[in-house]
């Protein structure tokens, strides 16, 4: 995030676009409705009619995959009425005037026709996002997990960078991150592209920089992502270690996914459960878990917090640092003689110039959130207040691409998947937390009342849902929170693996899967496939 | 969240003061007496309190004696003025403020309740012990009804054991933004209720336990930490961040020997200041669930299968499968998956692994997924 | 006519000021209750959490959620009603095939016994007598006792614009906005030393001043006509009878202190006044009284009458605005009060009925004259509800000052039968008992105040030597616990507490049952939040102090 929680409560008006926050985020969606209660505006941007839809005051309900054309209509409702923050865009931006040219074209009656919003909303939301004088936006895999994931994200940068809603309290375009310590697995140097601290591989000084420390030369090209790598599975990857990742249920492409683990030579898991995944292995690994664990993780708004110990692990497990250090000593490889986890830490905020200022015991008590550069910084809340790193904010000229599968005759629904409140991820540890289930207990598919009427469905009675990658069956309950023509589920049941389905491209830059769009057939079936006989179709559209 | 801001000055450049309990004291603009007052260790009894929260003034305990007002004043909802003169505690109000707390007891059936309840359970008792007010005088009726239809596992309805402090409500309202309960009826009468007083789970109510933790009697209670409360040893703490999304609430752990018995926000975490969702407050017994990994495991060449083994043979093992892929298809062929729901340590040794051990960048995360 | 659909009902009311109460009534007379679908469709019109809201509906006495709960008739089970057969008339109700409800006093205690039916006040002693009719008329006063609002209250036609006029209506308001500052008014209203009728007293030009000072636009105007207190139905015979009086009076204070839009906050119990007041609204907005432009002015006051739903609290004017804005009927915390933070946090003017009918004579006349009303140096004039032990109950307009037992006797005929006044109570019920030598009291607050009693809205109830004042003071004493909103513990408790002492659990032993009464008296009075908790025991407290030998044996009888 550029802006830290703590500002939640303070915009104008908030934009929120692709973020189920009330149930994925939770803790930060009761500042938003704070905020609201302060007076706030609030815009939702999201196919169904979420949570956060039914206290906002404009709620647009596009189409699955449609988002860039939204956000280039509402860039041009603001530079049609001059809402931009001129002297933003003159001292802290490059390409203003082409961008305002290039959206001149791009009217909400044009967007309309691919997002299927009403026009008059999409004015609307424009006009409240142009003349908040904080306003902030919002977004969560909503906005990534599209083939146009990196567009999507240029697009909301593209606004905050014309209204000038960067850099200043109650303002910027803030991610929200789905993992406790996602964010500090990439500050840690857990990217094919960057060493700790988002120090990219390709630079020579920091290349000399890793060589010192390490000790050995690291290539100069930057690796593969875990996208390829899967792919190359059997084909140039022959050996895979994968940590705390159910990758066989949370991958897009289940089956493609299976055959790629089992083509292996070797395949190593490190987890606190005998999952999917780790059922395919080689060898397992057991790892201390959540409160077995000392160590420190990074939230959403950059904050470094330590993560403590409280009663001992089961049997023999350990910690996945040890547990790694360890293997690599096996290796034969010097260098790995950690003893314990402050250590660790410690060399990484060595390493990393944006931890540069921390260490293990100055991070005690979490009050700081990076960059931290030096001993002397109090740390920084707020991005972009002074500058923007790399100079000037540039505008993209960006232009809508309709996704890599559009709806056809044959499967004429759009299935977008997410989360929900009770469950996280793939219930390994909420299904197996004492009372979750009696708050969700199985998977549905959410459909529209009218489609369930046009298609013969029967609200609590089963369906079956297909595409030319797979097929599954699945309980359906009315709702109107599906627009007519989506429908959704999550993927937090394995008896409903929705990721049979899902898996139709990745966004080119990111490789970020788009599991928000795919195109599915519906149809009622009668009692449901045991586990197992889920389907396998033909692989490829 | 709590005001409690350094001395300011009128504007003028004057420092805004006034007197607490014949002491000259300085105040921010807004801040209550209450505020000022416990910036000053006065221990004004209150009941109805929760400084992440709009004073409401229900309890009457907080009551301080103003220089020329006819009767006390609740301090927490009366902001501080220049030139105030206050005194927190005098012999009637002790006596009032004891009263009250007969009262108080006299409407419940218990008075004293298991601190498993929740984080602020122990108030009521607390003060019934400082004012001695477990007289048995007042008796009469008591109030409220609880629900033990509720089935839902993780918040007790126990309210005849209800005060009607009303900051349940006002958390589920202010702070969560879910306004799921809400004050039915009116006086001796009023009752917390859901929307037309069905269960808790058809209701708004997302389970976030911010009710159970606010209230001061144990009327609301913890029902996964009470299933612990017979665990033997002490309640122990320990302080870190919630395992599951990426806002990083900070919560205390609640351990008795090797065991994990409940989980509480921590008022000061600075994520969530307090806040906590289902999965934080109550998704915690993953942890020592008998599924867990004990040993490590290792797939026999014979029979295919997985088989626990000692850490030794594990390692050897695996170094010994890793060795081979590199020398029949070089050090690129090993690919690292980091963790991103593993600390920091665990993400950067197996970046370590790749970049030191293997030389390649052949490592990623799994937020791509 | 087709009934309005659910969507028809709440898009004609969420655009206006203070839809939610008027929104249920109109479901609840649609439907006969409120249904669950019903809340559903406000909780999503309005925007109110359907939480909030059902609580918040359980909180009004008449609101029923039970289908046809809106038949059932409610019967005044109120002190004056208790002792003349209200018990009787439920009997016969139910006789008569009926499911009554008891309610607490719906101010018609100068004709017991009331009964509400749909809509409909009705009176007698049993199911087949009940009548409607008009309230009564207050008494003629003695010879040479001038009136100030009930000057001309008397005189056939006033309840009509035209009639109102003919007596010289709308002459002050005329005066005011043609040839005088706001300023101005406020001084006159100040000079003549006009202070809250409606029960705490307070100066009105005072708050009217404070209103045009504070910053904050718009301002509103409340006119507090909830006349909640048992005992009390003068509001209600000056809103029948002279409406104009009322809207004149609400007119001039939106002129003195910048206010465009008002309320009328009615309380439920008087659903013909209801209709009067919008007749009186319409007729004064169509003569160019009301509405843009005020007489050819830019003084514009938009005005609207609101109707509660039974709750005695809402009465107290910080309650009173929660309910407008459609909240939880709870008292606010004080300060910051309604002169700044009123209506939607907007500087507001709540005024009593009396007090606001009281200011177009007080223009009309000076301020002058209406000091001159009072007896000794007392400023002005009271409207006193009389009910109870008295020969002629009725609505008397006194020179403040006049001696208690000169209205009591003089004025009203005294106790019928020849009877001897036990007691009386003050301020309706909130001022508890006056008894024996202090009977001998002034009609002014500081006399009153001086008994450990008040004036306050001018109810008194008179209880010859015949009753029970056990049985009285317990009846008033589940009055108020029965009112008591909850918000505050030592009211919630404790009159829940008096209750039941009064109904004879508690300690058997004198020294013992006094030493709890006196303990929640006290610290109800002291640190309850509002006027109700702080008054309750005034009962209580005067009914030790008169009554000691009834208390013991009501005690020691067990
Ligand atoms: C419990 C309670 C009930 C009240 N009920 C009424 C009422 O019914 N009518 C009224 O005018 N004032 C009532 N008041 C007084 C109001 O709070 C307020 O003082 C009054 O409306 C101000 O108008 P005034 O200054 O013209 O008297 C009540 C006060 C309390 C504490
Ligand atoms: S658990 Fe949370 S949402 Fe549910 S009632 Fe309590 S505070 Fe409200
Ligand atoms: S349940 Fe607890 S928090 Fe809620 S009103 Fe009762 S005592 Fe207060
Ligand atoms: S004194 Fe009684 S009526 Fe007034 S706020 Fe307290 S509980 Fe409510
Ligand atoms: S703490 Fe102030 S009234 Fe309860
Ligand atoms: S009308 Fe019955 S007591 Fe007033």
């Amino acid at each position: 995030m550029s802006n830290p929680l703590a500002d939640m409560d303070k915009p104008d008006v908030i934009f929120c676009i692709g973020t189920n926050m009330t149930e994925c985020h939770p803790v930060a969606a009761t500042r938003l409705k704070r905020a609201l209660a302060r007076g706030a505006k609030m815009i939702v941007a999201d196919p169904r009619r979420i949570g956060l839809a039914e206290i906002a005051d404009v709620h647009l309900p596009l189409r699955v995959g449609s988002d860039v054309s939204l956000l280039l209509a509402m860039a041009h409702v603001i530079a049609r009425e001059g809402l931009m923050d001129q002297a933003f865009i003159d001292a802290r931006t490059t390409q203003g005037e082409d961008f305002m040219e290039h959206v001149a074209q791009y009217t909400p009656e044009w967007a309309a026709e691919i997002c299927e919003c009403d026009p008059a909303d999409i004015e609307k939301a424009a006009l409240l996002y142009g003349g908040a004088d904080r306003g902030a936006i919002y977004y969560t895999v909503g906005i990534t997990e599209h083939i146009c994931g990196v567009d999507n994200v240029q697009s909301l940068c593209n606004l905050a960078l014309m209204t000038g809603n960067l850099g200043r309290e109650g303002t910027g375009v803030n991610p929200m991150r789905g993992q406790n310590n996602i964010q500090g697995a990439g500050d840690a140097g857990a990217l094919p592209n960057n060493y700790p601290g988002f120090q990219a591989v390709t630079v020579p000084a920091h290349q000399e920089k890793f060589h010192e420390a390490y000790g050995r030369k690291v290539d100069l090209a930057t690796g593969m992502t875990k996208v390829t790598a899967l792919d190359l599975c059997g084909d140039g990857i022959h050996a895979m270690i994968i940590n705390g990742e159910n990758t066989l249920v949370t991958d897009p492409d289940r089956h493609h996914c299976e055959h790629a683990l089992k083509s292996l030579d070797c395949l190593v898991v490190i987890d606190i459960f005998m999952t999917d995944t780790a059922k395919v292995a080689d060898v397992v690994f057991p790892a201390t878990a959540w409160a077995e664990t000392d160590g420190v993780c990074t939230n959403t708004e950059r904050r470094v917090q330590r993560l403590r110990a409280a009663v001992p692990p089961p049997g023999e497990a350990k910690p996945d640092w040890w547990i790694v250090s360890r293997l690599a000593q096996r290796m034969g490889w010097k260098g790995f003689e950690f003893e314990s986890a402050k250590e660790v830490f410690n060399e990484l905020c060595s390493l990393s110039p944006l931890y540069a200022g921390l260490d293990w015991d100055r991070i005690d008590r979490g009050e700081y959130q990076w960059p931290v550069p030096t001993r002397d910084h109090p740390g920084t809340p707020r991005l972009h207040e002074e500058g923007f790193e790399n100079g000037r904010g540039i505008f993209k000229m960006l232009e809508y691409r309709d996704p890599e599968e559009t709806l056809s005759d044959e499967y004429p629904m759009w299935l977008t998947t997410g989360r929900r409140l009770p469950q996280y991820h793939t219930r390994t540890q909420t299904g197996r937390s004492g009372g979750i289930d009696y708050l969700l207990s199985e998977e549905t598919l959410e459909v529209h009342p009218d489609d369930i009427a046009r298609l013969g469905l029967v609200d609590g009675g089963w369906a079956e849902l297909s595409n030319p990658r797979g097929c599954l069956h699945v309980k359906v309950r009315a709702t109107a929170k599906s627009p007519k023509g989506t429908v959704f589920a999550s993927f937090a049941f394995e008896d409903v693996p929705v990721n049979v389905l899902t898996g139709g491209g990745y966004d080119p830059v990111t490789q970020t899967a788009a599991l928000k769009a795919c195109p599915v057939a519906l149809k009622p079936v009668g009692p449901p496939l045991a586990l197992g006989q889920v389907g396998v179709g033909a692989r490829g559209f | 969240m709590k005001r409690n801001g350094t001395p300011s000055t009128n504007g003028k450049g004057v420092q805004l003061t006034m007197t607490l309990d014949g002491e000259k004291v300085a105040f921010t603009r807004g801040e209550t007496v209450y505020e000022v007052a416990e910036r000053h260790q006065k221990e004004i009894p209150t009941l109805c309190y929760d400084p992440r929260l709009e004073p409401f003034g229900g309890c009457r305990l907080c009551i301080v004696e103003l220089e020329g007002a006819r009767n006390p004043v609740a301090s927490c909802t009366m902001k501080a003025e220049p030139g105030m003169r206050v005194r927190t505690r005098t012999a009637a109000l002790e006596v009032q403020r004891r009263i009250l707390m007969e009262m108080v007891a006299s409407e419940n059936r218990d008075t004293d309740v298991d601190p498993m309840h929740g984080y602020a359970s122990q108030e009521m008792a607390e003060l019934l012990d400082r004012y001695d007010a477990r007289t048995g005088r007042f008796e009469g009726a008591l109030s409220g009804e609880s629900r033990p239809d509720d089935d839902n596992p993780f918040i007790k309805r126990d309210y005849e054991n209800c005060i009607s402090c009303y900051r349940c409500v006002r958390v589920c309202a202010e702070q969560e933004g879910d306004y799921a309960i809400s004050v039915m009826n009116r006086g001796f009468h009023t009752q917390i209720t859901t929307e037309f007083g069905g269960l808790l789970k058809d209701s708004a109510c997302t389970f976030c336990g911010q009710c159970i933790q606010t209230c001061p009697t144990g009327a609301l209670g913890d029902l996964k930490a009470l299933a612990n409360k017979d665990v033997p040893g002490e309640t122990e703490t320990t302080r870190t961040i919630c395992p599951y999304c990426g806002v990083g609430c900070t919560v205390d752990v609640m351990t008795r020997g090797e065991k994990i018995v409940g989980v509480l926000p921590a008022m000061d975490g600075p994520a969530n200041e307090g806040a906590l969702c289902v999965k934080g407050q109550f998704a915690f017994d993953f942890v020592g669930h008998p599924d867990r990994l004990a040993t490590p495991f290792i797939r026999e060449e014979k029979s295919g299968q997985l088989r626990p083994a000692s850490w030794d043979e594990a390692l050897d093992f695996a170094a010994g499968k890793l060795r081979k892929v590199v020398k029949d298809h070089g050090r690129r062929a090993i690919y690292g998956i980091a963790s991103g729901r593993a600390p920091h340590e665990a993400a950067y040794m197996m970046q370590r692994f790749i970049r030191a051990g293997l030389g390649t960048n052949h490592i990623d995360n799994c937020s791509r997924a | 006519m087709a009934e309005p659909g659910n969507d028809t009902l709440v898009e004609h009311w969420k655009d206006e000021p203070a839809p939610l109460l008027p929104l249920l009534h109109a479901f609840h007379e649609r439907d006969g209750y409120l249904s669950e679908e019903a809340l559903r469709a406000v909780s999503r019109g309005l925007r109110i959490p359907i939480a909030d809201l059902f609580g918040t509906v359980t909180f009004y006495h008449h609101f029923s959620r039970d289908a046809a709960g809106l038949d059932r008739p409610r019967v005044c089970n109120g002190p004056v009603c208790s002792m003349r057969g209200a018990e009787v008339l439920l009997a016969s109700l139910r006789a008569a095939g009926h499911d009554p409800m008891t309610m607490p006093c719906p101010g018609r205690c100068d004709e017991p016994v009331p009964v509400i039916h749909r809509g409909t006040v009705l009176t007698g002693r049993t199911a087949g007598t009940l009548v409607s009719g008009p309230s009564p008329l207050p008494p003629v006063p003695p010879d040479g006792v001038e009136e100030c609002v009930f000057a001309g209250i008397r005189a056939p036609g006033r309840p009509t614009l035209a009639g109102y006029r003919s007596q010289g209506g709308y002459e002050a308001l005329e005066q005011a906005v043609t040839g005088m500052t706001p300023a101005e008014v406020v001084d006159v209203i100040d000079a003549s030393g006009l202070a809250g009728r409606g029960g705490a007293g307070f100066p009105t030009g005072r708050k009217w001043r404070a209103v045009a000072d504070a910053p904050g636009e718009p301002k509103t105007i409340v006119c507090n006509a909830d006349e909640g207190e048992p005992g009390c139905f003068k509001d209600r015979v000056l809103m029948d009878h002279d409406p104009h009086g009322t809207i004149e009076g609400m007119a001039l204070a939106a002129y003195a202190t910048g206010a465009v839009r008002g309320f009328i906050y009615l309380r439920y119990e008087y659903p013909e006044t209801c209709d009067i007041l919008e007749g009186a609204i319409a007729a004064a907005a169509a003569a160019g009284l009301l509405g843009d432009g005020i007489l050819g002015t830019d003084f514009r006051f938009d005005l609207m009458v609101r109707r509660g739903a039974g709750a005695y609290i809402c009465g107290e004017e910080t309650s009173l605005l929660n309910s407008l804005e459609g909240g939880h009927p709870f008292p606010r915390n004080r300060p910051p009060f309604p002169v700044t933070h009123g209506y939607e946090n907007l500087p507001t003017v709540v005024n009593n009925v009396e007090t606001l009918a009281s200011a177009p004579p007080i223009l009309v006349h000076g301020a002058e004259w209406y000091r001159g009303l009072g007896r000794a140096d007392h400023a002005g004039t009271k409207v006193i509800s009389l009910s109870g032990d008295i020969a002629r109950p009725g609505n008397y307009e006194v020179p403040i000052g006049l001696p208690l037992r000169e209205l009591l006797h003089g004025w009203a005929g005294g106790p019928p039968g020849g009877r001897a006044v036990q007691a009386v109570t003050m301020a309706g019920l909130s001022g508890g008992f006056l008894a024996g030598a202090d009977l001998d009291v002034t009609l002014d607050e500081p006399s009153i105040r001086s008994k450990g009693s008040f004036l306050g809205a001018g109810g008194i109830m008179v209880f010859d030597d015949s009753r029970d004042m056990i049985r009285v003071t317990r009846e008033s004493m589940e009055f108020f616990a029965e009112e008591s909103c909850g918000k505050c513990f030592p009211c919630r408790i404790g009159t829940q507490r008096l209750v039941e002492r009064l109904e004879g659990q508690g300690p058997r032993a004198v020294d013992a049952w006094v030493d709890e009464v006196v303990d929640l008296n006290e610290v109800m009075k002291k640190t309850s939040a509002c006027g109700l908790g702080q008054a309750a025991p005034l009962l209580t407290e005067s009914l030790i102090r008169y009554f000691p030998d009834r208390v013991r044996a009501h005690v020691e009888k067990g």
